[in-house]
């Protein structure tokens, strides 16, 4: 490498340093914002595909008037006797709306002998104490409690409006923080109290097929058996799921192209447009002997510093804003209800592909655009650039 | 030896209207002569160094440098021709004025990408040469119009080029700055250089050190 090139191309760049800076910012926006969105965007998928890894293969609710009721937890055996179904849980859940914060829990409630549908579920059945009215929360919960000074146990009210003391007795992970974080683990019977459901009544019932592809199969029986039901399979939580998202992202992605396109037009503007001082400089370069390819190579050095400069900048930036920062505001574009749900952290996903692809799309781009109007001048004649 | 044989050149203004700057120049250059072409504003002088630096093609005839067609070489070639043979001092000197006395006057040896030591002592001889040596890392925008002049020539001589081509070099001095020049050409001359100078300052006219005055009329040799 020609050291004196590379230094030229610093000064240069030293030189014009209103240019420098205006180019800099903008280009450390432009990554910045399409490094943050790929961040955020690979972290929420990534989430959202371990939530419906860990979906019920088969839910199947009670529907009265078109609305979901609670049903009989004697439906469950019925539904073992179904062939081709392993197991069949009746849930108590449902969610809990806490005024202070103004955030919804998920309260979920088990049985300690009772199979578990989800692995997560298992090692707090294992840690729970059954016997008091404890219970296990996630580190949104948790930190939604302690702002209103609720550290060691919480005071649910009840619908009749008497209080149900519960004790916190320990924080949970789950299989993945946008599932567990709201959720608040303790036992059935506990559960039916603070909803005041009766001791036969169930949630829904979670059912797993032995045979993968014979959900459909079963689901089509517990529909014959029972007619108010409307069974969900995970394949049609996924296209739910899945289509949110998407039509989040689709909003967002509309939003960001037009953005970009802007952010282009004005790195193009103020990049290609060699100024009257700039083309005499390089008609004295070629003058006093540089080549056209010594112009293009002093001005890929300058285009590549400046522009790899931006996108490193871009994407540190980037990197402390979704994960130190949380992504404030843009976060919410693809959450959407966090109003009513805890918040929780975007999980770290290195993505190389995601870097590439930014990569491509910001330093290539500009050092083109500085490099093409460039070489118009360095192959005019010296003589005619200069006059 | 520098040849110029049948020399015309045309600028092309717009699609209709062209200006014949030279219009059949023959000239000969011998080697290590010291030759002024003298003529008005627009005669076509620094037209005749612009063809002979290969800064620009001629529309029809040959200009040989040293037996080698310049006006034929492609763009690549011109420029590593005037980067090893020529040293080229503008009207305007042509320096880039953010840059320092230093940074300016080694710019012909930044692509060559030559070993530190080498391009210090191309430096220190040339900075001598002009007493410009305090000057080093001064920016060129502050220097006075005669410090900035013996920038241009330093940068012109860095390389040590056999051809020294001198556009209007008094046009911007008053007469005690012009007088130096004039004694710097005496040293480039006597270092053996071949050197033209185009100008219409009269005190070129007459001097000893000068072996011919070319005068150029109206794009031809009067």
């Amino acid at each position: 490498m020609n050291i004196y090139l590379v230094e030229y191309a610093i000064n240069s760049l030293l030189r014009q340093k209103y240019k420098t800076i205006f180019v800099t910012v903008i280009l450390t926006t432009l990554v910045f914002l399409l490094t943050s969105v790929f961040f955020i965007t690979n972290s929420i998928k990534y989430e959202l595909q371990s939530t419906v890894d860990a979906l019920p293969e088969i839910v199947v609710q009670k529907i009265k008037a078109g609305r979901h009721y609670d049903l009989d937890s004697e439906r469950v055996d019925d539904i073992l006797e179904i062939t081709g179904v392993n197991s069949a849980v009746a849930r108590v859940w449902g969610y809990y709306y806490f005024a202070n914060v103004g955030v919804n829990f998920t309260v979920v409630g088990i049985d300690e002998y009772e199979e578990q549908y989800k692995n997560s579920l298992n090692l707090i059945a294992k840690s729970l104490d059954f016997s008091t009215n404890s219970m296990f929360v996630g580190e949104g919960v948790k930190k939604s409690m302690s702002e209103s000074y609720y550290k060691e146990y919480f005071n649910f009210i009840k619908p009749n409006g008497t209080l149900k003391k519960m004790n916190i007795s320990g924080v949970f992970e789950g299989d993945t923080q946008l599932e567990s974080n709201d959720m608040i683990v303790m036992s059935k019977e506990n559960a039916r109290d603070i909803f005041d459901m009766s001791q036969s009544r169930a949630t829904d019932i979670v059912v797993k097929v032995a045979n993968v592809d014979e959900i459909h199969t079963v689901a089509s029986k517990i529909r014959l058996i029972f007619p108010d039901s409307r069974v969900i399979t995970k394949d049609d939580l996924k296209i739910s799921y899945q289509n949110i998202f998407d039509y989040k992202s689709g909003i967002f992605l509309a939003l960001f192209v037009v953005s970009l396109f802007t952010f282009f037009i004005i790195i193009y503007d103020k990049a290609s447009g060699l100024s009257s001082e700039e083309k005499r400089e390089i008609g004295i370069l070629k003058a006093i002997g540089w080549r056209v390819d010594d112009v293009l190579k002093e001005k890929f050095y300058e285009g590549f510093i400046i522009s790899f400069f931006a996108y490193l900048l871009g994407v540190f930036l980037s990197l402390g804003f979704v994960y130190i920062l949380k992504a404030p505001l843009i976060q919410k574009i693809f959450t959407g209800y966090s109003e009513l749900k805890t918040s929780f952290d975007l999980p770290f996903v290195f993505d190389i592909q995601t870097l590439a692809l930014v990569f491509f799309l910001s330093v290539p781009i500009y050092i083109a655009a500085t490099i093409i109007p460039s070489w118009r001048s360095a192959t005019l004649e010296a003589d005619e650039v200069m006059r | 030896m520098i040849e110029l044989k049948n020399i015309i050149k045309r600028y092309e203004i717009n699609k209709n209207n062209t200006v014949t700057a030279l219009n059949g120049i023959n000239l000969t250059v011998k080697e290590g002569e010291l030759v002024v072409l003298k003529g008005a504003s627009g005669s076509g002088k620094s037209t005749i160094l612009s063809l002979i630096a290969a800064l620009s093609k001629p529309t029809s005839g040959e200009v040989i440098v040293d037996d080698k067609r310049v006006s034929k070489l492609p763009d690549n070639f011109a420029s590593d021709f005037r980067r090893d043979n020529v040293g080229f001092i503008f009207q305007k000197y042509n320096l880039i004025n953010s840059l320092s006395v230093k940074e300016n006057i080694i710019l012909p040896l930044v692509p060559m990408n030559l070993h530190v030591n080498i391009v210090e002592a191309k430096l220190k001889r040339v900075l001598k040469m002009f007493h410009i040596e305090n000057k080093e890392n001064i920016l060129v925008k502050n220097l006075s119009g005669g410090e900035q002049q013996r920038v241009a020539i330093a940068r012109a001589n860095i390389n040590e080029p056999k051809i020294i081509l001198a556009d209007e070099p008094t046009a911007n001095l008053d007469e005690k700055l012009s007088m130096k020049f004039i004694d710097i050409l005496k040293e480039l001359r006597q270092q053996g250089k071949t050197v033209i100078v185009a100008t219409h300052d009269p005190l070129f006219f007459n001097l000893d050190i000068v072996d011919k005055v070319v005068e150029i009329h109206q794009g031809l040799i009067s």
